[in-house]
């Protein structure tokens, strides 16, 4: 860099001295103002904010190590324009003295025009460095914080029932390393997910935006949880490079089906707590973090458990039980657990919390990302069940109505699965995707959705799987039953052709009306089918008592559809659903 | 030094240990302590009993000595962590993806 605009300013009250050492500085393109003593110094030193200070020891009003010592504390730390002291005290103590006053270095005399420039060239060297890094720290920050920005308004703002759901989030540096997603179901089910990138800083965040388009997306499309979980490991394992991992954990929370499905990754262990504060349960991680291994380990499973009003999730990162305090303490779960236990006896899980961690820390260096998010398990919206459309809406197409024999649906779907296929696919959003893909969105399928998706466990877990729902009538049933699934599912067959012992068929059929529609929904499975009169009378009775918690999925489809009737002793189901504009 | 390593006299097995805190700030003497041992089926042990610390970044570092052992056909074996590490460990459920004893 030249230095033809460079401005040096030189304090010495010999003017002698000053027209020696400009003329130098002349020859090295320095412009040249000068001060006569410490105290104009200073001031010339403010009016002029010059590159290089030259700087003589002994003179009146103020001497040069004050002089220093205030334009050091103008300058601050970061600012480096270079101070040379020129002198001919040439002890050790002056040395020492001139460095400890701030002066970057000393020139003692006499010296040569050659020694003189030289010294100038190398301490300018220094001070272009310190300008390069303090230019590319500004750059950094500027980067960094238009990106986190971007990154925040990307992510959290567009998160599900953020004023239902309780969240901390402490960066340990501009970005984190965590994220917090929340999103809704087209059944009404709300996806949780809590991660945890492997550091912090830009580094760490960079994966957080494929995982949360990802996590939307298959979220929308009506994925499981299981499914959206698998797909993220697949994804971060091609993008992140070996020594970058995800830590997260998961949740679905149903509330219509009063069932919470969790998933942990890595975190620390998550919580349930009921509506009094204790600790029903706690889920610790069960698979490495994701992104570690090309696939989810074989035996991977959700932790299914029942909920009641009032109950709350809570996920935590690291971060916060591995706070410290000035003593080096660790924050730990004991401190965290009374926390959360006193917050929500009061309705203020993050706020205690926050609380309770600020106390201990005392303003320590954060070295981690802190977060945690508090979920409520019930309270959420409700799917309408106001679609029973009245007559006048039910009016079909007239051309329709004119010829019976020309009534056929615009367009038909079937879709077969067999075997093990049953494990390893959810047809679920393959059916919404055509419907969308044909038809183009619309509220109205998130109705569909819940239809399809109850009538197709039905049909999988009673017809296929004869598992018997009654199991989900207690606790350890509950979990019996999952596990009992899981089993069953493993043992299906792999794939054989023409084979008709294992299957479950979806046939939708589409009829237009005048303003709206009509899907005629088909389920077949090749199960033994059951007394259907006796099933629904033991759901009426349990209904009445208030206490069961299998059979809600058929009352719901019940209500959305506009008609339900199951044929062939169970093993065929046929629902209309219609909609209106 | 907190990293340090040593291969055995009959070149089969290379120890790695490391004191106090295991984080980012040994990343590079710990990349240092395997990246030019190009042996074949080596057992590498991770001798974490003096580490007091370890913190996700390690985790990752743990990661990247897999893959090069993965690499050289060889064995891994992280060897006597202490309480607490052994619960990072377990968070991670790194004893389903290498050996912890």
């Amino acid at each position: 860099m030249p230095n033809s605009h460079k401005l040096a300013l030189i304090v010495d009250d010999s003017k002698m001295q000053c027209k020696l050492l400009s003329v130098l500085l002349q020859e090295e393109n320095y412009q040249v103002v000068v001060a006569n003593d410490g105290a104009s110094g200073v001031q010339m030193y403010i009016e002029h904010q010059p590159d290089l200070v030259l700087m003589d020891i002994n003179m009146p009003i103020m001497d040069g190590f004050e002089a220093t010592r205030r334009i050091k504390q103008l300058s601050g730390a970061g600012n480096l324009a270079p101070l040379i002291f020129i002198t001919s005290m040439d002890n050790e103590q002056a040395f020492i003295e001139s460095v400890e006053a701030g002066g970057d270095s000393i020139l003692v005399r006499p010296f040569s025009p050659q020694v003189f420039k030289a010294k100038i060239k190398a301490i300018q060297r220094i001070s272009d460095l310190v300008e390069q890094v303090k230019g590319l720290q500004q750059e950094q920050q500027n980067d960094a914080e238009l990106a986190e920005k971007m990154m925040s308004g990307v992510i959290e703002a567009r998160n599900y029932g953020l004023d239902k759901i309780g969240v901390i989030k402490k960066a340990a540096t501009i970005f984190s390393g965590d994220i917090q997603l929340s999103a809704l179901c087209p059944n009404g089910n709300i996806h949780v997910l809590l991660g945890d990138f492997t550091g912090h800083g830009l580094r760490s965040s960079i994966g957080a935006i494929p995982v949360t388009e990802t996590f939307r997306a298959m979220t929308n499309k009506g994925f499981s949880i299981l499914e959206i979980v698998s797909q993220l490991n697949k994804q971060l394992h091609t993008l992140l490079p070996g020594d970058l991992f995800f830590a997260a954990s998961f949740a679905c929370i149903s509330d219509h089906e009063r069932s919470a499905y969790i998933f942990n990754a890595g975190l620390p262990e998550g919580y349930l707590f009921n509506g009094e504060g204790e600790i029903k349960k706690q889920f610790s991680s069960s698979h490495p973090p994701l992104g570690i291994l090309p696939q989810l380990l074989p035996d991977t499973q959700l932790e299914v458990v029942q909920i009641y009003s009032g109950d709350r999730l809570v996920f935590i990162t690291d971060g916060i039980v591995e706070a410290r305090n000035p003593e080096g303490e660790l924050y730990g779960f004991p401190r965290f657990e009374n926390a959360a236990i006193a917050g929500i006896k009061q309705n203020q899980l993050v706020n205690k919390v926050l609380n309770s961690l600020d106390d201990f820390c005392q303003h320590c260096e954060q070295e981690d990302d802190i977060s945690l998010v508090d979920v409520p398990c019930s309270g959420w919206q409700k799917i309408e069940f106001n679609n029973k459309t009245s007559p006048e809406h039910l009016i079909l197409n007239e051309s329709l109505i004119d010829d019976e024999q020309t009534y056929l649906p615009t367009w038909s779907y079937h879709l077969h699965l067999t075997g093990k296929l049953l494990k390893t696919v959810n047809p679920i959003p393959l059916v919404m995707n055509q419907i969308n893909d044909i038809e183009g969105a619309g509220e109205h399928w998130q109705s569909l959705y819940t239809i399809l998706t109850e009538l197709f466990v039905n049909a999988l877990d009673h017809g296929v799987l004869q598992l018997n729902s009654s199991l989900k009538d207690s606790a350890e049933g509950f979990s019996q039953y999952f596990n009992e699934r899981a089993k069953r599912l493993d043992n299906l067959p792999v794939n054989t052709i023409n084979s008709p012992d294992n299957f479950v068929r979806i046939t939708l059929e589409y009829f237009p009306l005048s303003h709206g529609g009509k899907m005629i929904i088909n389920i077949k499975d090749s199960g033994k089918g059951f007394d259907i009169v006796d099933v629904m009378k033991r759901n009426n009775i349990a209904e009445n008592d208030g206490i069961k918690l299998s059979g809600r999925g058929v009352e719901l489809v019940n209500q959305l559809c506009d008609t339900l009737e199951y044929l062939e002793h169970g093993t065929s189901v046929t629902a209309s659903y219609i909609w209106h504009d | 030094m907190t990293v340090s390593s040593r291969l055995s006299s009959d070149n089969k097995q290379m120890v790695i240990s490391i004191n106090e805190r295991f984080d980012f700030s040994s990343h590079q003497q710990f990349r240092d302590a395997y990246n030019n041992e190009k042996l074949k089926g080596l057992t590498y042990i991770l001798d974490l009993s003096k580490t007091e610390y370890m913190d996700s970044s390690a985790l990752g570092m743990i990661l990247l000595l897999k893959d090069h052992v993965h690499l050289y056909s060889g064995d891994l074996i992280i060897s006597k962590p202490s309480a607490t590490v052994r619960k990072i460990l377990e968070i991670a459920q790194f004893q389903r993806l290498m050996t912890i004893e």
